[in-house]
């Protein structure tokens, strides 16, 4: 049998394999360049960035749970425009080579967001689609607390898709899923991102200190694969645009997993951090999975999970 | 586009791994690329088994890196889970090390005569400065800070790589002079025979030596430690403040200039 199809479209983003990368856990992509030609993956998604820098949360930024970490980074981002001159040619090389480069935005309001659109818009002729970022659980405004009511994220879409005609993807927040997906589509999202990192709590018991510099973080990894992978599957049947499943995929199995449920691709996130070569792992073990499941085209497996 | 990290997955297989001191372990592996490639100052990121659950891998300085066996050594701390697993690795273990990670020690300035300050488990980078030193034949001398005498380390390495002098201080007066590092420091500087410091430990300590670097005019680089998931640039997660913005200490690190350091 001749090798299968594994091309996908993410709402006009044309990925020629199912494998993203999720933003914050893989840098702008150039860092991985010394373990493998990042250009194999489908898709990479860029490092949230605002209209201007950020500095982040203060130190600890990171703490390791069972089977996942917390992170409370806070989206330190070198601004668009710091984005464009650090690693706008390198980012415009890998998409002359045929993979997706998704620029991922972020804001505090709308009025950022918009700003930030604005800038890729002018700077950013690379990016073959913006994921907005309206789930970020480590800041203080913005973020989670617009990406978890349907009123709140489907403000931000509403002001953001007059002003591209690039694909809008938007990264919710895990709450609410189906009825925040719905709000999303109906104001012109093109694709989902299902899902961020969990608002989580640790608290080292000795000290009767947060492990974070902050009361809360962000959770990622294998300990939230299976919510996500339920999350994709109701989102999946909710709504009609695609949907690209994000957590705890270490494996092809668990891409594979969420691809079943209904995602048309899939981002690596932590994998990449704790293994720099997991990525082009995880597309070959799909790859066999596709072969093995005796199909020619990974289209034909979107959804196509039985009960 | 901007340089990516040199550092690869190694597979390495235990030569030996011994409690040296309290709480204090040696561990040698066998990675022969790795031991090329490692610059004094840079560390390595172990993936330690034994727990299918905690991925992260453990961030380690070295003390001694050997192309010619093709051996890397390290002075590791028992201080939670992921250092307890790495002890229980036996001679013949296998499993892989991310590496080189970083910029280390700089020696930007030519310096004539060096004096090396080390603090706990901050001995482990310090020993590899000493070794380099001597290579390039610049003098040194020594100051290394333990709690107690159970709990030093070092004293023997510097002095068999050629160390002038070594003042040991410790918390409890059971090893040489009890106090700080800092303590011994002053007076150290004050005779002006020094035109850099490097050093090593824990960051209060290392903030004071900076201080008392720059109040002597002596130019000072910190080794700094701060939580890492990836160690190779692109998760965010290991900042250190400067004057130029927030650096990962994992690219643009672990070795700072003190003065860049926002403390
Ligand atoms: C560049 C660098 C070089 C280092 N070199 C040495 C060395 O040569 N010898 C040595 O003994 N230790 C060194 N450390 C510290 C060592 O990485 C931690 O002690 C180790 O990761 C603790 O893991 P654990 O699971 O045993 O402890 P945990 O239970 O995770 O934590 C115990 C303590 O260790 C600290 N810690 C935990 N994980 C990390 C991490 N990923 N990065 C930094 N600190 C952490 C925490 O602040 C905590 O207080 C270095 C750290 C860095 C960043
Ligand atoms: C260190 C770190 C930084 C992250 N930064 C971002 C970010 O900037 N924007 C974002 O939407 N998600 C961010 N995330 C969340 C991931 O993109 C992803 O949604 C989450 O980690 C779940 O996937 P995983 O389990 O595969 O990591 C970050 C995660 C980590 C661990
Ligand atoms: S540890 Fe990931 S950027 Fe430094």
């Amino acid at each position: 049998m001749s090798a299968p199809n594994m091309a996908v479209d993410l709402g006009g983003i044309k990925m020629h394999n199912p494998i993203n990368t999720a933003a914050g856990t893989y840098g702008f992509g150039w860092q991985f360049e010394g373990f493998y030609d990042v250009s194999q993956l489908g898709a990479i998604t860029t490092k949230g960035c605002a209209a201007e820098a950020w500095p982040g949360n203060p130190k600890p930024r990171m703490c390791e749970v069972t089977s996942g970490v917390m992170n409370s980074v806070g989206l330190m981002n070198p601004g668009v425009r710091g984005l464009v001159e650090q690693s706008g040619e390198y980012l415009q090389g890998l998409s002359d080579k045929g993979c997706a480069v998704i620029c991922q935005v972020a804001g505090h309001s709308v009025d950022e967001y918009v700003a930030a659109v604005e800038l890729f818009e002018e700077l950013a002729p690379f990016a073959a689609g913006l994921e907005i970022n309206i789930s970020c659980p480590n800041i203080a405004a913005g973020g989670c607390a617009m990406g978890s009511t349907p009123d709140g994220a489907a403000e931000v879409i509403r002001a953001l898709r007059p002003r591209t005609d690039r694909p809008l993807l938007v990264k919710m927040a895990p709450a609410r899923v189906v009825e925040v997906a719905k709000a999303l589509e109906a104001e012109g999202a093109d694709a989902l991102s299902v899902i961020n990192s969990i608002p989580a709590m640790s608290i080292d018991v000795h000290t009767r200190r947060s492990r974070l510099s902050r009361p809360t973080g962000g959770l990622s990894g294998p300990c939230l694969h299976n919510i996500a992978v339920r999350m994709v599957w109701e989102v999946a049947h909710a709504v009609d645009i695609p949907v690209n499943g994000v957590g705890g995929v270490m494996s092809g199995a668990d891409a594979a997993e969420f691809i079943l449920a209904g995602a048309t691709s899939v981002s690596v996130g932590m994998s990449n951090l704790v293994r720099p070569d997991s990525a082009p792992r995880i597309l070959s073990e799909l790859v066999s999975w596709v072969e093995e499941q005796g199909v020619d085209d990974v289209n034909d497996l979107i959804g196509a999970f039985e009960c | 586009m901007p340089t990516p990290s040199a550092a690869r997955i190694h597979e390495f297989e235990v030569v030996s791994n011994t409690p040296v001191a309290e709480g204090i372990w040696s561990l040698v592996m066998r990675a022969p690329k790795l031991a090329e490639g490692l610059s004094s100052g840079q560390f390595m990121s172990i993936a330690v088994p034994g727990d299918a659950t905690q991925l992260v891998r453990v961030p380690l300085s070295f003390s001694k890196a050997d192309p010619v066996k093709g051996t890397v050594e390290t002075e590791y701390a028992v201080v939670g889970d992921g250092t307890r697993r790495l002890s229980l690795m036996r001679p013949g273990d296998t499993s892989d090390v991310l590496g080189p990670g970083g910029h280390g020690w700089r020696l930007e300035s030519h310096p004539r005569r060096v004096l090396l300050v080390a603090g706990g488990i901050g001995i482990t980078p310090i020993v590899s400065a000493a070794r380099w030193l001597a290579r390039e034949g610049v003098e040194f001398d020594a100051i290394v800070g333990t709690k107690t005498v159970n709990t030093l380390w070092g004293f023997d390495e510097l002095m068999s790589v050629g160390v002038q002098h070594v003042v040991i201080t410790s918390d409890d007066g059971t090893a040489g002079d009890q106090g700080f590092t800092t303590d011994a420091l002053e007076p150290a500087l004050a005779g002006g025979e020094y035109d850099l410091v490097l050093t090593c430990g824990p960051e209060v300590m290392m903030h004071k030596v900076a201080d008392i670097c720059a109040a002597v005019g002596v130019a000072c680089e910190v080794s700094m430690e701060r939580m890492m998931t990836c160690g190779f640039g692109a998760c965010a997660t290991c900042v250190v403040p400067t004057r130029s913005g927030n650096v990962g200490a994992c690219m643009g690190g672990p070795v700072f200039d003190a003065k860049e350091v926002v403390w």
